[in-house]
């Protein structure tokens, strides 16, 4: 028996952080550059100018407040994220529940909405600007002629452009929000319906006082996927309207990527990637509590 | 009353389905159908035309099929009259190959550790770690591509596979910790405490319980990894050069100033839609389960 004369680390102790290292070294290899980000929004890192660069306290991040586009861009990235996970979650809930009740072709319907959601959105926003060409010859087009609506201008105009990003994002997302949700359905408990049906529940009280409120911890999550999500809205946007016509479908991510690529003003650029990161932790927290208070009242 | 009788078997006997007339539902099913598949088949048709076939007006849905546009994906470079802005597909292709395969290889060899020590010790932070990890799943690119850019031009990693693996680790290595972790801990607790009485080290717990009996959600956790890092458009726009572009970014190259190469651009589509159609079916229980980084199982 030796006595030790200072605490010695045992095995168990640093065998996790052994077991963790190579990852958390790889991810420190990207923590590191966002820290640099970080510094760089508080300069005037313009890289076509080097000699210009100094230290400048909060001037990028209070001349946003000057910046029409800002507010501009700031409003597009709220109200976009807003109606699509609106129309995304109320549409996916009612696939789900379209495809929860025995639909023929169920399994056929469900594995073929797995396409849209697997793919890439890049390659996604192609195929419906082919589909969209406002010429006669984009099929969009000539489909809706048949219910008498005029040529739409789908990229041209300001109103086409954000209804377009829209129609784009979620026929890719659409099938996320009905599996998430129709998986939920079908793993259900019987017990609250037998229970509803005994107290003489009809279609629609059951599906207001049963099936909602038990999926709701679901749905809280599919709206926390989707506003994530919505929020940094980037692959479509840049490939079909890089933030036109006139800057309407150009959100806080667009912008950020205009100033720091477009015009290399790297400190800037960098301010703004900072206040969408800011806005999407921020929301991220509110719909994390809404999740916990869901999770509880249904467990 | 047999109904009534009969312990209550499925939760689809939802009463809502009966009320509904079959018409509607039919309706329902075909729209839901042509929402999904129209798009795939359009874009087929689309890159099997022609390019007069492709401007015609009204659009036309019977032609005389080409393979023209697969031809000119497939030449590359090479040959063709617009030979210098050609997009070099076939290379893209290989491209997206490398850089798929290399990350989600790195974020598998690191990520089977991290997984494991998340999923079976106990240490302080390990929650916040936990956290973390998960956060990045939400982190706007554009904060970490600036900086990656600056960096990458000024050590060389720019315009390189190398780089964009690297690059890459941001989307792959905190999805594959997660998935992992979540597979690791299905593996029943007793199992590897009969391995630890009989002599095994935490390696042997590993290597000898833990990994042949999470073999498959070990492979889901890869081609998940491979289909995202396939997806990947924003992290190689910036850090890319024409001789690294995957096809998700090469796509986007049949839109040029003068004109935009619909047929091309059609076929590339499929074509680098395809790996990932066919991956979907191949794991498709998992796939929600993999979007939401194991939170839905």
């Amino acid at each position: 028996m030796t006595l030790q004369p200072r605490r010695h680390w045992r095995r168990e102790e640093y065998l996790p952080y052994l077991l963790l290292a190579p990852a958390l070294i790889l991810l420190a290899g990207m923590v590191y550059p966002f820290a640099l980000g970080l510094y760089y929004s508080f300069t005037s890192y313009w890289l076509q100018y080097p000699n210009r660069f100094r230290f400048v306290w909060f001037d990028n991040y209070l001349g946003l407040l000057e910046e029409p586009l800002f507010a501009r861009a700031l409003g597009f990235t709220l109200g976009f994220t807003l109606v699509a996970v609106v129309l995304q979650v109320g549409l996916g809930l009612a696939v789900a529940l379209f495809l929860h009740a025995r639909i023929p072709g169920r399994a056929v319907l469900r594995a073929l909405m797995l396409l849209p959601l697997m793919m890439p959105p890049v390659i996604t926003a192609l195929m419906w600007k082919i589909m969209m060409a406002s010429t006669n010859a984009g099929i969009l087009n000539y489909i809706l002629s048949f219910f008498g609506v005029d040529p739409v201008n789908w990229f041209g105009s300001m109103e086409g452009a954000i209804v377009s990003v829209l129609i784009i994002d979620t026929w890719g997302n659409l099938p996320f929000v009905s599996l998430i949700l129709l998986g939920a359905l079908q793993a259900l408990p019987a017990e609250p319906y037998e229970a509803a049906r005994v107290d003489g529940a009809g279609t629609v009280a059951m599906l207001r006082y049963v099936t909602l409120p038990l999926l709701s911890p679901f749905i809280v999550l599919a709206v926390m996927f989707r506003t994530m999500d919505s929020l940094r809205i980037f692959d479509v946007i840049y490939a079909t309207t890089l933030g036109g016509p006139n800057d309407a479908t150009t959100n806080l991510q667009i912008m950020a990527y205009q100033y720091s690529f477009q015009w290399y003003q790297m400190g800037k650029g960098m301010a703004q990637a900072i206040v969408l990161l800011l806005i999407v932790v921020m929301v991220s927290w509110l719909l994390m509590r809404l999740w916990n208070r869901a999770a509880e009242s249904t467990s | 009353m047999t109904t009534q009788t009969l312990p209550y078997t499925t939760p689809q006997a939802v009463p809502y389905q009966r009320y509904v007339p079959k018409l509607a539902v039919a309706l329902g099913a075909a729209l839901l159908l042509a929402w999904t598949v129209f798009p795939f088949l359009w874009i087929l048709l689309t890159s099997l035309k022609s390019s007069a076939d492709i401007i015609s007006v009204p659009p036309k849905f019977v032609f005389t099929p080409t393979f023209d546009n697969y031809a000119a994906l497939v030449m590359g470079e090479q040959r063709g009259q617009y030979s210098s802005t050609r997009p070099d597909f076939p290379l893209f292709f290989l491209n997206s190959m490398i850089i798929s395969l290399g990350a989600v290889a790195l974020s598998v060899l690191a990520g089977i550790p991290a997984a494991y020590a998340l999923a079976r010790f106990t240490f302080p932070f390990k929650d916040a770690l936990g956290f973390v990890l998960m956060s990045f799943r939400f982190v706007p690119f554009i904060a970490f591509v600036i900086p990656l850019y600056l960096l990458y031009q000024r050590f060389g990693l720019y315009n390189t596979h190398t780089g964009l693996i690297l690059a890459y680790q941001l989307i792959t290595l905190p999805f594959t910790i997660w998935m992992l972790r979540s597979f690791f801990q299905e593996v029943p607790i007793e199992i590897q405490e009969a391995a630890k009485i009989d002599g095994c080290s935490w390696l042997g717990v590993l290597m000898r319980v833990i990994l042949p009996l999470s073999l498959p959600g070990i492979a889901v956790t890869v081609i998940l990894g491979f289909m995202f890092s396939w997806n990947a458009f924003n992290y190689p726009l910036m850090l890319a050069g024409r001789q690294t572009f995957p096809v998700t970014v090469g796509a986007i190259q049949f839109i040029s100033y003068e004109q935009v190469l619909w047929g091309q651009m059609a076929a590339a589509t499929i074509v680098a839609a395809v790996p990932q159609l066919l991956l979907s079916l191949m794991v498709q229980k998992y796939i929600v389960r993999g979007l939401t980084m194991g939170a839905v199982k």
